[in-house]
């Protein structure tokens, strides 16, 4: 038995020329779409992509002194280079001096070693005038740093096109001499520290967040209209002020003479001379924090309990259980998918903030989105900020996958 | 009437043309800083040349005058720049190069501008506009007796209370030296040459952990300059580092009960740059209105509407005569200058190489002993 190929008026296939009606349809929805997804890939994709790109790009510099890095392969590293290297580094450096395009090499070279800055300036001036011989005795007396080997070494191990040393450096780790990875100096090394307090404070937010709001979800909920209402309101007012607004009004609240110490006083609870610090510290941080991050944990959590039906808590009831047990078996399992986008949503929002924690948080407020802050608008080392961001996107995702493996990301809610 | 709207418009296009390469462009801060310095010397210069100056607002760096030049359409030609970013604007050609005696008023009694400037220029391409100075003061309800020296800042027997301080490494690491016992003299070296040893960060970030950790002490971070004084009247610290011109505000215009303490003070410092190349640098007008503004008057001019110091030695011998120069009618200023006889005792000069340097080393240990607080 053979099948008869169905064929439609025009003499093709009817498969083929179905296909043929129906891309016509399937293009004119992808042109639909098209600007979404050209917005998205510009505006989200490619910042990503070049953020990736640029923590472990050290192309700049490879380009740059090419001969240097060439001349230093051979070299031990365990006292100053020969002559060969200084001649290369000369090949390299005097043509950028006299185009005056070495600014880059400065800043760059600086990230790897304090004191790189001054010298290589200092050196740009002299180089124009430098003799074509001798040039170790020449670097030498243009600048102290060519006499000491650590310079050398600084420039011999960012020889390399790409590199993984900024995300090192992100958790306190550098590679030493022998290629070997190693801990930073005790002195230096903050950014575990301060991973570990990102995550603390993420963390307990989110804590207090939950606590705050699941009551109040539960009032929008149930509540008459006519009191939901104000209370929602009451809500979505502070979610509609400006973050700085509200954290410099909390700075108000929560100073030493602020009004919630004056009314502790007032009431005897304190003496006027041991008042509770509330702010410049941990405590500000979770207070301020708490509030602004409430609405995104109350408006999931309200959506989800909004959809249960009053019926269900008299039903649990009317089979013997007690309030208790009817609103721990049946009420709160309905609430969990509420709980779990209200919970990853403030999570993710209280991991990447650094505003209000620089703010009201003290020493202790530094996180570490002040740190990729700094390097993007201070220090300049796109890179490491790159390295930074990078590592803090990682994380989220990794919990979002913890999330996803733990409850489902089915099961997540917002309305 | 076609005819008239025809001519209106070709008028309006003309005078826009002229009237935007007639404009001097002057780029600043912005803020109160700025509206000094038009109030100051910016319309007087307009005034007597009869080029409009315009004031455009930055905030600092190089990175946008580059990328004109790039483009090959500046649009900027005076710059209110750091110290550092003369020296690299001059490196790579950004700034024209100024003959200093030739180019700028010489001093009322005919001393060459050269040598009628605080200290001398960072690099051929700076002017100096003015000094500002990073100093502590205290608020005089809360703290008893009177402190005076830099010591007195760390001393918490003395002194109980917070300190307020600058979030960040810089600046503080030079007063912890001096409060630590190291002279400053008139510029502080020695300072910056024991900080560019290991022991002397340490020593300077030790002095700050006693003073933080201290339960008669305790530090309090700022970092907008207006909280420094906010914090000081809020009764949140007793004393506070600061800019000068922030805590001259509270006291002298607001009212605060604030003194301030020169002793030790940090001196800093703003210049102008002129751009090589700007739309009125071959025309010489650029040239004309930068000399009118840092005339010895015109450097003078500003200090009525801002506490920070014209860089001419001779525009302080001008308010001296003119005294009260504050706008408001009573207040003197010459007292109020960082640069004053009385307030250069013992002072810290800025070392923007020093920190062009060391500047991201020093601020990664000043964040681990924050941390450890």
């Amino acid at each position: 038995m053979s099948t008869k190929i169905i064929l439609s008026s025009d003499g093709l296939p009817l498969e083929k020329s179905l296909k043929k009606a129906e891309r016509k349809n399937k293009i004119r929805a992808l042109l639909l779409v098209a600007p979404l997804f050209f917005f998205i890939l510009i505006i989200f994709v490619f910042p990503l992509v070049d953020m990736l790109f640029k923590s472990v790009d050290n192309r700049m510099i490879t380009e740059m002194l090419p001969n240097t890095f060439t001349a230093l392969e051979k070299w031990d590293g365990k006292e100053l280079p020969g002559e060969d290297v200084y001649e290369a580094f000369y090949n390299d450096f005097y043509p950028l001096a006299k185009d005056k395009k070495s600014g880059k090499l400065f800043q760059r070279l600086n990230y790897e070693k304090s004191g790189f800055s001054s010298g290589l300036k200092k050196t740009n001036k002299l180089i124009l005038n430098f003799e074509k011989e001798n040039y170790k005795e020449q670097f030498i007396n243009a600048h102290e740093i060519w006499n000491n080997q650590d310079y050398w070494l600084a420039i011999k191990n960012s020889s390399s096109k790409w590199s993984y040393s900024k995300y090192l450096k992100g958790i306190d780790l550098e590679l030493d001499q022998q290629k070997k990875i190693v801990q930073v100096e005790e002195e230096k090394s903050i950014h575990v520290l301060l991973w570990l307090r990102t995550l603390k404070v993420a963390f307990w937010v989110t804590v207090c967040c939950f606590f705050l709001s699941y009551p109040i979800a539960y009032l929008l909920a149930t509540l008459p209209m006519k009191y939901s209402n104000i209370l929602m309101i009451c809500v979505l007012l502070p979610f509609w002020t400006s973050l700085l607004v509200r954290t410099s009004s909390w700075m108000i609240m929560l100073q030493q003479e602020g009004p919630i110490n004056n009314t502790l006083v007032w009431l005897g609870l304190f003496t006027n001379e041991n008042k509770p610090e509330l702010m410049h510290n941990m405590v500000g941080t979770f207070v301020t924090m708490s509030q602004i991050l409430l609405p995104f944990m109350v408006l999931p959590l309200y959506s989800v309990m909004k959809n249960i039906p009053s019926s269900l808590m008299k039903a649990g009831k009317s089979l013997g259980g007690t309030p208790f047990m009817s609103f721990m078996k049946i009420y709160f399992p309905l609430t969990i998918p509420g709980i779990g986008a209200g919970c990853l949503l403030v999570f993710i929002l209280a991991i990447g903030y650094y505003i209000t924690p620089a703010l009201v948080g003290g020493a202790s407020g530094t996180l570490i989105s002040n740190v990729i802050a700094y390097h993007m608008k201070y220090s300049l080392d796109w890179a490491f900020a790159s390295a930074l961001g990078t590592m803090l996107l990682v994380g989220v995702l990794t919990i979002y996958w913890i999330y996803h493996k733990l409850v489902g990301i089915d099961n997540i809610r917002l309305g | 009437m076609k005819k008239i709207s025809k001519l209106l418009l070709a008028l309006s296009f003309v005078l826009s043309i002229t009237s935007s390469a007639f404009a001097v462009t002057v780029v600043s801060f912005g803020g109160a800083y700025t509206e000094s310095q038009k109030l100051g010397y910016g319309d007087p210069a307009a005034k007597k040349l009869g080029i409009p100056i315009d004031w455009v607002d930055y905030t600092g760096g190089l990175s946008e005058i580059k990328a004109q030049i790039e483009a090959k359409k500046i649009t900027w030609d005076i710059i209110d720049v750091y110290a550092m970013d003369t020296i690299i604007g001059c490196d790579e050609g950004i700034f024209h190069e100024f003959d200093f005696d030739k180019d700028f008023y010489p001093a009322p009694d005919g001393t060459p501008a050269s040598k009628d400037f605080f200290t001398d220029m960072p690099s051929k391409c700076a002017v100096g506009n003015i000094l500002y100075s990073w100093i502590y003061a205290y608020n005089t309800k809360n703290v008893k007796g009177t402190p005076k020296t830099i010591e007195d800042f760390f001393n918490t027997k003395k002194f109980p209370g917070k300190r307020g301080i600058y979030k960040d490494a810089l600046g503080n690491l030079e007063i912890a030296l001096a409060g630590d016992g190291i002279k400053p003299g008139k510029g502080g070296k020695a300072i910056y040459d024991a900080l560019k040893t290991p022991e002397g960060v340490e020593r300077a970030l030790n002095k700050f952990k006693t003073l933080c950790t201290d339960p008669n002490g305790g530090c309090v971070f700022w970092s907008a300059g207006a909280q420094a004084p906010e914090i000081l009247v809020s009764g949140e610290v007793v004393m506070s580092t600061g800019w000068n011109g922030r805590f001259f505000k509270a006291a002298k215009v607001e009212g605060a009960p604030i003194v301030q303490v020169w002793d030790g003070q940090i001196l800093d410092y703003e210049y102008f740059a002129l751009v090589k190349g700007g739309p009125n640098y071959e025309n010489g007008q650029a040239m004309a209105a930068l000399k009118e503004m840092t005339s010895p008057e015109g450097l003078a001019g500003s200090a009525k509407y801002i506490a920070y110091a014209p860089w001419r030695k001779s525009s302080i011998e001008i308010m001296t005569k003119g005294e009260p120069w504050f706008n408001d009618g009573k207040t003197n200023m010459v007292p109020e200058m960082p640069t004053a006889p009385a307030n250069t005792k013992s002072y810290i000069l800025n070392d923007p190489v020093f920190w062009a340097d060391n500047n991201t080393e020093l601020q990664e240990k000043w964040e681990a002993m924050k941390a450890g607080l």
